[in-house]
């Protein structure tokens, strides 16, 4: 471990990412869009129940958590299956394999530095905006910090179920379905479209066990201080969660990665 | 000390499926086990002293770049054993990393959308070279190549001479043992070859360092190599210096002389049975000669003759 590797890599994670301005404007503005959408799609969806408060939340909660969702989302997002598709294609995951470094801690450290651009330039602007539009709305105080916690834990658990999508993509060559699919997945069981108190009992029982929920789900009910997270007895069992899956999926990960590695050193790739 | 490269027996098979053609057989491809061997390097035994600048010679497909990809430690070889600076590659990639340094033709380590003075920066920080060693290196590459027009500019647009340039700079960068360089020159222009030998040339010579280079310019072999490996299906069929591949096929010359009616015969002669100015003065009794060349046959030609498997 050498932690000035690191931050040698974020570092130009940053710098590489400002370099990508129009890219960054252009998500903001496609976001704008599609909260547009989310709003009249929702406020059609409360007008015809007929209640103010739907599954215990109401539509002010119901959007702060979806807008906060999609910037978390921005933010999040990573693109780890589509770049090693493209660099096991066209073979420049050699120049990768032959750094002096473990390859999962390259990966991910690669990364780091667009997340903490993104976090600057999508997640914090959204949620001053909505804190100002809500007019406190959202809680401000510890529940901040447990956020943050919350949010790194989000990123290991993502980090992890994305490298385990790319090692399948080393045997398929073709990743384009199979990241569809995977998208699509844990955008609708992590509550990232659709707030997970939306899922009828039983669903939300069994989601509530998987690990997509840590991504996003987690984070925000505990930014909003809701289903208990305001107490220490609420929190635990979150961040339980968050970091058993943080720890199993990097487990597996790093097992099923190490296992197909050697595979394809001895029947070539 | 001891060899950089020791490589004993060295075979490497794939595995690879039997694919079927059209709709069908692409329906029946996703059931089949039916997988043919491929033996991709077969037995081959190398070794390579500290220092050396190597050709790594061979047509393509002949299994140059799985032999590489074995001495890295990319690849695991079937049988036989490979010592890279006394550390088996494949079994400890990373460390193996640590010492040595690669170029891979078309391909680039750098950081794109960064100035290259960055890629370089981080490389330093990944290989943890110290911050002496590292400005030492780079005193060497001024002294060497004018880093200057390049080294603040962003990869991305930079010349795919400026590029290959500086993948080789950073290759070297962390002062590797063995640098490998795989296709360095392709798609080059002849004052950039120039210049990209000459600095291969002058980091052997200042730091000592071995270099493997394949290559398909003979340009390139001349200018760089005293030790020529050639692969071909596999098998080791060279492993010498330049100058006896030249009497690979026996000493071979070109006569060409030029007639009275200003034509020019050429004849190519074996020296080892005929003498050049036997044929001359025979010549010259039949008729005048106005002119004479004597040409060496070029390394090309006798990789070519090889290559096409002349014997």
């Amino acid at each position: 471990m050498n932690i000035k590797r690191h931050l040698a890599l974020t570092r130009a994670g940053v710098m590489e990412s400002l370099q990508y301005r129009l890219g960054t404007a252009v998500t903001l503005f496609a976001n704008l869009i599609y909260l547009v959408l989310v709003y009249f799609l929702w406020k059609a969806i409360y007008a015809s129940a007929g209640t103010d408060v739907v599954n215990g939340m109401s539509f002010t909660d119901t959007m702060i958590y979806l807008i906060l969702a999609t910037a978390l989302f921005n933010f999040l997002e990573m693109f780890v299956v589509w770049d090693m598709s493209r660099s096991i294609q066209s073979g420049k995951i050699i120049l990768d394999l032959l750094k002096p470094m473990n390859f999962r801690e390259y990966t991910f450290w690669s990364y780091s530095g667009s997340h903490v651009v993104l976090f600057a330039l999508t997640f914090v602007p959204t949620f001053i905006v909505v804190m100002i539009v809500t007019h406190g709305a959202i809680p401000i105080g510890l529940n901040l910090l447990y956020f943050a916690v919350a949010t790194v834990l989000a990123l290991i658990v993502n980090f992890s179920m994305e490298m385990i999508v790319s090692t399948i993509c080393l045997y398929t060559e073709s990743t384009w379905g199979i990241n569809i699919v995977k998208e699509t997945i844990v955008l609708l069981l992590s509550g990232a479209s659709i707030p997970l108190a939306f899922f009828p009992e039983t669903a939300r029982k069994i989601v509530g066990f998987l690990p997509f929920r840590a991504v996003y789900d987690i984070p925000l009910t505990i930014l909003l201080e809701k289903n208990g997270t305001d107490t220490i007895e609420g929190l635990l069992p979150m961040f339980g969660l968050q970091l058993a899956w943080a720890l199993v999926l990097t487990l597996a990960g790093t097992l099923f990665w190490n296992y197909s590695v050697r595979k394809i050193t001895v029947n070539g790739g | 000390m001891e060899n950089a490269i020791v490589m004993k027996n060295v075979c490497k098979d794939f595995k690879i499926l039997n694919r079927h053609e059209g709709l069908k057989g692409s329906i029946r491809d996703l059931f089949s086990r039916d997988y043919k061997t491929i033996s991709a390097v077969k037995d081959v035994s190398l070794e390579i002293a500290h220092g050396e600048i190597i050709g790594y010679l061979g047509p393509n497909g002949a299994g140059k770049s799985t032999t590489i990809k074995m001495m890295t430690g990319v690849l695991e070889p079937t049988s036989g054993d490979i010592l890279v600076n006394g550390v088996v590659p494949y079994k400890e990639r990373t460390k193996n990393s640590e010492h040595i340094g690669v170029v891979f033709g078309q391909r680039s380590q750098l950081w794109w959308s960064l100035p290259l003075i960055e890629s370089f920066r981080l490389l330093r920080d990944i290989y943890m070279v110290p911050k002496k060693e590292y400005e030492e290196m780079i005193e060497l590459y001024r002294s060497l190549v004018d880093i200057e027009p390049i080294l603040h500019k962003p990869v991305r647009q930079m010349s795919l001479g400026q590029r290959t340039l500086s993948d080789i700079l950073s290759a070297f960068l962390h002062n590797p043992a063995i640098v490998f360089l795989d296709e360095p020159t392709i798609g080059l222009d002849v004052s950039m070859k120039a210049k990209i030998r000459s600095l291969i040339q002058g980091l052997n010579a200042e730091k000592n360092t071995t270099v493997i280079l394949t290559t398909h310019d003979m340009g390139d072999v001349d200018a760089l190599c005293k030790r020529i490996v050639i692969i071909d299906e596999g098998k080791k069929i060279y492993d010498n210096d330049i100058d006896h591949l030249k009497t690979y096929f026996g000493s071979y010359r070109t006569l060409r002389m030029r007639l009275s009616d200003d034509t020019w015969e050429e004849r190519v002669i074996d020296e080892s049975k005929e003498d050049v100015m036997d044929i001359i003065m025979k010549k010259q009794k039949e008729q005048k000669i106005k002119d004479i060349q004597l040409q060496e046959i070029s390394t090309e030609e006798v990789i070519k003759k090889i290559y096409e498997g002349g014997n």
